[in-house]
């Protein structure tokens, strides 16, 4: 059934094909646009649930806890400490005072650091206990534990917001995928439908090729290849705009949220791309064999 | 070198289009192909070309029965006969140089191939000097022998001509007659389906009639009407 063509054959599909695209141009845009638009959405929900991802995994690979301090004395502090460094599993204890708090605070705004102004003379930070565990999957438990004791007022880790954060990357996921599955179908139909447009334009020229001889992959070829640049057009389009839009958005946000750790847009984007022009393919060779199968009776 | 066994064609719900039809042509044979509208002329010619297939019996091409032959195989039994129709077919925004090779691209012929036949065949029918025009500059009877030199580009064993002087005035469909005559006797096998009385009546060629899709008639010198 895929008879094999020559392949100095191809120039002449692609000049068949470049020519229909040219002829029908409002229809290629519209295709086009549309192929674009599917895959934009798809790339911008993929984009952010990678940097979602990132923020997760950041927070899952802190093996740290910190215990906030109720107000104690420094002797009960000293016996906090021993007994904290005596719970199975613990590398170490570090103490923070609120001062030293402040001033980790200060460091991790770095230029930001403005925003703290007026909180200087009235530290609002309290003492705590930052616990090391020594492997990452014992923090909950060991989290359990501190708790626990006399003198602790709260125990933060990194647990509950990698779930939470899991879980809102699984519905960007969901609605990404969803939403671009409606449009990819969309983009589809309007691949389909130009082709269809093409089939009849060429009536007369597939006729003549049947009478001459043409096998049926010969006449279907240009067809497929119309579709396949549509598609591939509609991906190329989708890509740049969001490798500018990426490039920009991490830019004014990393000052913005200077604690979030945005994905570094290369490679992620060509990566990205790669995906979005495979499956821009995939939609143009689909959308126009949807045609090809209906319409061209060869 | 075609032979029809025995061949009936009938549409659902339609008049049975050829009936029990058994001819047999030989290498190199001119064949007139007469009758009035209905027939059966132009089932002959879609049944030749596998664009349809028979209810019953075999048609034998080159010793291989094309009734049998799979989908894969038919636009190479297609390359074997060329066509020729009354209305020209031609791709009106194409030269007579592509139309031509049109034929030749389609069954991936090399570039250099394609540019030899293509002078060869316009040489042949007469139209060198047209090679660059559209078909839309071109008298009736030119357009008529551009699809004769598309129809012999690829060198067919076998060629089948739809009422090709249909629309054409006497003297010009006289001029595509001889090129026809001109084909065949280089060895070309010609099936020339007509209505052009004088034609027939002039050449004395072997004149098969059909009359409600039976042959009534099969004369070796024959006439129009019998």
């Amino acid at each position: 059934m895929f008879t094999m063509v020559k392949p100095r054959t191809f120039g002449y599909f692609f000049q068949s094909a470049g020519s229909s695209l040219v002829r029908n141009s409002w229809m290629t845009l519209a295709s086009i646009g549309t192929v674009a638009v599917a895959l934009l959405v798809l790339g911008v929900f993929m984009l952010l649930a990678v940097n979602i991802g990132a923020m997760a995994a950041q927070v899952e690979a802190q093996v740290e806890l910190t215990a906030y301090l109720a107000d104690i004395s420094s002797q009960q502090r000293s016996q906090l400490e021993a007994e904290l460094k005596a719970i199975p599993g613990v590398a170490e204890v570090t103490f923070v005072s609120r001062e030293e708090a402040w001033q980790k605070l200060l460091e991790w705004y770095g230029d930001n650091r403005h925003f703290l102004a007026g909180w200087e003379d009235d530290n609002p930070l309290r003492e705590a206990f930052v616990v090391r565990a020594e492997s990452a999957f014992r923090v909950g438990e060991i989290a359990a534990a501190v708790a626990r004791l006399r003198g602790v007022e709260e125990v933060i880790y990194g647990r509950e917001i990698v779930e939470q954060l899991l879980s809102i990357t699984r519905a960007v996921r969901g609605v990404g995928i969803g939403l671009t599955a409606g449009l990819a179908l969309a983009a589809m139909f309007i691949i389909a439908n130009t082709i269809r447009i093409t089939v009849f334009a060429r009536r007369r020229e597939i006729s003549i090729m049947r009478y001459v001889g043409a096998t049926a992959w010969f006449v279907r070829w240009p067809f497929i290849i119309e579709g396949l640049v549509l598609g591939l057009i509609g991906a190329v389009v989708a890509s740049s705009v969001l490798a500018w839009g990426y490039y920009f958005a991490v830019r004014s946000l990393a000052a913005a949220i200077p604690f979030w750790p945005f994905v570094a847009p290369w490679p992620l984007l060509q990566s990205l791309a790669l995906a979005l022009l495979c499956l821009g393919a995939l939609i143009g060779v689909v959308g126009s064999g949807m045609s090809v199968r209906r319409y061209l009776d060869v | 070198m075609l032979e029809f066994r025995k061949v009936t064609k009938a549409y659902p719900n339609g008049p049975i289009a050829l009936n029990d039809v058994t001819l047999s042509v030989s290498q190199g044979e001119f064949v007139f192909v007469v009758g009035q509208s209905g027939a059966g002329k132009t089932t002959l010619t879609k049944l030749l070309l596998r664009e349809e297939k028979p209810t019953q019996g075999q048609i034998i091409l080159n010793g291989r029965d094309i009734t049998k032959m799979r989908a894969g195989e038919i636009p190479y039994l297609r390359r074997s006969i060329g066509v020729v129709f009354q209305d020209f077919r031609l791709m009106p925004n194409w030269t007579v140089e592509e139309n031509v090779a049109f034929a030749m691209v389609v069954v991936e012929a090399s570039p250099r191939l394609i540019h030899r036949r293509v002078a060869k065949v316009l040489e042949l029918v007469g139209l060198t000097h047209k090679a660059k025009q559209l078909p839309g500059k071109l008298s009736g009877g030119e357009q008529q022998r551009v699809a004769l030199a598309r129809a012999i580009a690829n060198q067919p064993a076998f060629v089948i001509a739809d009422e090709p002087t249909g629309n054409l005035d006497p003297e010009t469909a006289w001029g595509i007659v001889k090129l026809l005559l001109e084909i065949n006797a280089a060895g070309t096998t010609m099936l020339m389906v007509t209505h052009a009385k004088q034609i027939v009546d002039s050449l004395r060629k072997r004149v098969v009639a059909l009359e409600g899709g039976c042959v009534v008639r099969d004369e070796e010198r024959g006439v129009y009407h019998g």
